[in-house]
């Protein structure tokens, strides 16, 4: 029962941050290989302040505006470059962000990690507090998803979806499509920093290791799975991907396989990635289009 | 005095193997126009598959597992081309670059599946170096920088001199006018992607002579294979070779002046420095291999 808990907690925490990717990937067309950036800027800004002492949802809120800083920051510069280089220059940015963390140690103790991050006080310690934080992180991911939905349904998500088609056409109707690329960047860095601060307070002990590439193929996978610039997509490939994921842990695995199980598990998500690109790109939710 | 000549010297070793990984790349950009980032799967197979051939069934001996092992490197270079980045060609370059990533991630994980995650090396021990003018060289570096001059001398007399080079450069400046001209794609096409795995897996394996071999490896050098791309221009074979030197250099000289674990950093800030400044490389040509 609390294992079902544990894996419907990660759901909805990856669910935002899949969410946060898909606005800049699916309706923005902007191949952001690096987000996992700003979810470890989130998830180290909140560890560190309400480490601390200062109050969860404090940290919280720094944490999203840090990340949410850290993206406008990159986007400007990086926004100048297109398609394939601007992937390139984000997944550098994410590299060069965890070499920060793992050699500064005198802020977040390098490859040690950060140990004892508080959950918010109002919660139990240990296995008794996961319903309500359960209950706290499906509030917070149905808010983030209306809010995307109601956004991207709105003239600016249109607005959006005609850069992601043709830059010289949003140029044409009047759309500074700088402007729109550095807001869905913000607006999507604040989200994974939202993701990423979440995740912390719930695991309570994060490193630089966490913060790795491979935590940016997985959402992508998640986001190319359910379906590019659609808005159940990347729940709907969240959930897959986790419970598929957790799932392996209850296979009869024989003693001395155990080695074996992540590599496989990373084979078949790239499998996965590459088949979804030969076979359907669109995804399980394909875009409506009219 | 002499302790910078001797990392200057370092550099130079270390960075002509990055230019036989930035050239393969950057040939496989000049072409198809997509950055191949299982190229750096390629690096860790040529060395993986040296240390398959050298372990207990077989026996080899390094030398005469060289060969072999380059062999296997070029069928994973040409079965990347046939199953996956051939069907997909007149696709977005976007799909191409999911699924290059996607394919990247099934390969470290198969080599992770198959030697382990854990650093290994081939054995071979210390040598001595050689003294001259204040400055030592081991025997093995002396290996890296002469192998490196073969294959780059190789591969100019191949492009200037004989009429595969000339139909690859055509190709690669115009890829329907030449196909109209009547010179075969698929010839090309193997040409290109026969070198690459060649140049990539000969590099890898003088890496692992060099220091040793982890899954790994692959992404980190990819990381400064493509620093190398970028600081010629991509497309550009002869930019790739003086960048690679360049990011030798300066990783080896930067040593001197920040702590270690930062070492990576150089490579990082050249790719987001020259993306900002000159995307299109110091020795900017429109594109085409030159």
């Amino acid at each position: 029962m609390d294992y079902a808990l544990h894996i419907l907690i990660l759901m909805s925490i990856y669910s935002i941050f899949a969410i946060s990717l898909n606005l800049e990937l699916g309706y923005t067309g902007l191949y952001n290989f690096g987000h996992v950036a700003f979810f470890g800027i989130g998830a180290y800004t909140s560890a560190l302040l309400s480490i601390s002492g200062y109050p969860v949802m404090m940290s919280m809120a720094c944490a999203m505006t840090a990340a949410g800083a850290a993206g406008a920051l990159l986007a400007v510069p990086a926004l100048r470059l297109t398609g394939d280089y601007f992937g390139v220059a984000t997944l550098v940015f994410a590299e060069m962000v965890r070499l920060f963390f793992l050699n500064e140690r005198w802020l977040t103790k390098g490859p040690m990690g950060l140990p004892g991050i508080p959950r918010p006080s109002w919660l139990n310690e240990g296995v008794a507090g996961m319903p309500i934080y359960l209950l706290f992180c499906l509030v917070l991911t149905s808010g983030v998803f209306l809010l995307v939905r109601r956004l991207t349904t709105s003239p600016f998500g249109r607005a959006l979806k005609v850069v992601r088609e043709d830059e010289y056409v949003a140029q044409a109707l009047g759309k500074s499509v700088f402007i729109l690329k550095i807001k869905s960047v913000a607006a999507g860095s604040v989200l994974a920093g939202l993701a990423g601060a979440l995740w912390a307070h719930y695991i309570s002990y994060i490193s630089p290791g966490d913060f790795t590439l491979n935590e940016t193929i997985l959402v992508l996978l998640c986001v190319v799975l359910g379906g590019r610039g659609t808005n159940w997509g990347p729940v709907l490939g969240v959930c897959m991907v986790v419970f598929f994921g957790e799932a392996v842990r209850f296979l009869p695995i024989p003693a001395g396989f155990g080695r074996f199980i992540a590599p496989l598990q990373g084979m078949a998500y790239g499998m996965v990635l590459v088949l979804m690109m030969l076979k359907r790109p669109e995804g399980l939710v394909p875009e409506y289009r009219r | 005095m002499s302790y910078y000549a001797q990392l200057l010297l370092n550099g130079i070793v270390a960075g002509s193997v990055y230019a036989l990984f930035a050239v393969g790349l950057t040939l496989v950009y000049g072409v198809f126009r997509f950055i191949n980032f299982a190229h750096g799967e390629l690096i860790a197979c040529g060395a993986y598959f040296v240390l398959f051939l050298m372990a207990a069934p077989l026996s080899l001996p390094l030398l005469g597992a060289v060969l072999p092992a380059l062999a296997l490197t070029v069928f994973v270079g040409l079965a990347q081309d046939r199953y996956v980045y051939k069907p997909l060609r007149h696709q977005s370059h976007i799909t191409l670059l999911i699924a290059s990533i996607g394919l990247s991630f099934f390969l470290r994980n198969a080599i992770q599946l198959v030697w382990g995650s854990d650093l290994q090396t081939y054995g071979i021990g210390l040598t001595r170096g050689v003294s001259f003018f204040g400055l030592s060289l081991t025997w093995i570096q002396m290996v890296m920088g002469g192998t490196a001059l073969f294959f780059l001398s190789f591969l100019y007399i191949l492009l200037t001199r004989t009429l595969l080079g000339k139909s690859l450069r055509a190709v690669s400046d115009n890829m329907a006018l030449a196909d109209i001209m009547g010179i075969s794609m698929k010839r090309v096409g193997r040409a290109v992607w026969l070198i690459a795995s060649v140049f990539a897996g000969t590099g890898g394996i003088l890496m692992a002579v060099d220091t040793n071999l982890e899954p790994m490896m692959g992404l980190t050098n990819l990381i400064k294979a493509f620093a190398a791309l970028l600081l010629g221009g991509a497309g550009n074979v002869w930019g790739a070779l003086i960048g690679g030197l360049i990011i030798g250099v300066a990783e080896n000289l930067g040593v001197a002046f920040f702590s270690p674990g930062y070492k990576d950093f150089v490579s990082f800030s050249i790719i987001i420095l020259m993306l900002l400044f000159r995307p299109r490389g110091f020795f900017s040509i429109a594109g085409g291999v030159r």
